[in-house]
């Protein structure tokens, strides 16, 4: 049993959430953008979260016989994926990047969906942290014992 | 005289247990499909001492003890609940931080016990030597 492997899960918890953070800012900082390196509108990314198990197949069948030396490591992220969704048409026919007819594509970004999962990002890490905390104030109280 | 100390640090070690798992499912609270996990370890004691748990009669000294106290111990299994969310996940990140804090207390608790047993041994072992 690691001391500290309960605060290597939280900590994994923290990473992956800022990471998704950083996405979702990039996606709002991005939110009419019209020309990327890729060439086109920029599209929206999300992160994908995966559990952190075991990846050999016979600790994890010898983890689930045993139910006690259960060997937990958090989340990890398995990617940051363009999302598929149709790109906005946007009529504006000043615009540089309209085609013929006048309209512009635009980003699929849309800013209420990022903010809302901006909020439950912050909530998480936070959530993150408190967990972090307790185990600290919990390691300290062990220290104690036979003082 | 240490048998006391022993159950306190098998509950610690259960309650330490019970904060990495609680942990993991606060890590784990947007991974779509997550299922939450839990560890059991009071009702165990508690069958423990009240007898409920099958006990081998040992008639011969070179009998291997079935059921004694050493075999006390936490188990961690998955709460395969379903779920409320649409991501399948069945963490409910209420209920973690209510456990936590719960387990903080409960290890806290154990730790100051712990930690009077050691402090009443030692007692006996200075006042002894005078």
């Amino acid at each position: 049993m690691g001391i500290f492997n309960a605060i290597n899960i939280s900590a994994t918890g923290l990473s992956a959430e800022r990471l998704r953070m950083d996405v979702i800012s990039k996606n709002i900082a991005n939110a009419n953008t019209t020309r990327t390196a890729n060439g086109g509108p920029y599209r929206r990314q999300v992160v994908t979260f995966a559990t952190s198990d075991n990846k050999t197949p016979f600790s994890k069948f010898l983890n689930d016989a045993t139910k006690k030396n259960v060997k937990l490591k958090g989340v990890e992220v398995t990617g940051i994926i363009d999302d598929k969704t149709p790109l906005k048409q946007v009529y504006d026919p000043g615009h540089p990047d309209a085609n013929e007819e006048g309209y512009v594509l635009m980003p699929n970004v849309d800013t209420i969906t990022e903010m809302t999962n901006m909020i439950t990002a912050t909530r998480a890490y936070e959530a993150n942290v408190t967990a972090m905390n307790t185990i600290k104030s919990m390691a300290m109280k062990a220290l104690e014992i036979g003082r | 005289m240490f048998k006391d100390v022993d159950i306190l640090t098998k509950g610690l070690n259960a309650s330490w247990k019970r904060n990495e798992v609680i942990s993991n499912n606060i890590a784990n609270v947007n991974t779509p499909n997550y299922k939450k996990m839990e560890v059991k370890f009071e009702e165990l004691l508690k069958n423990q001492l009240n007898n409920k748990v099958l006990k081998g009669a040992n008639t011969n000294e070179r009998h291997i003890p079935i059921g004694n106290n050493r075999d006390l111990n936490y188990k961690v299994s998955t709460n395969k609940d379903y779920s409320t969310r649409r991501d399948g996940n069945n963490v409910d990140i209420d209920i973690e931080m209510a456990d936590m804090a719960k387990n903080d207390i409960y290890y806290r608790t154990l730790s100051t016990q712990l930690n009077n047993k050691v402090q009443r041994i030692k007692l006996v072992i200075s006042e002894g030597k005078r």
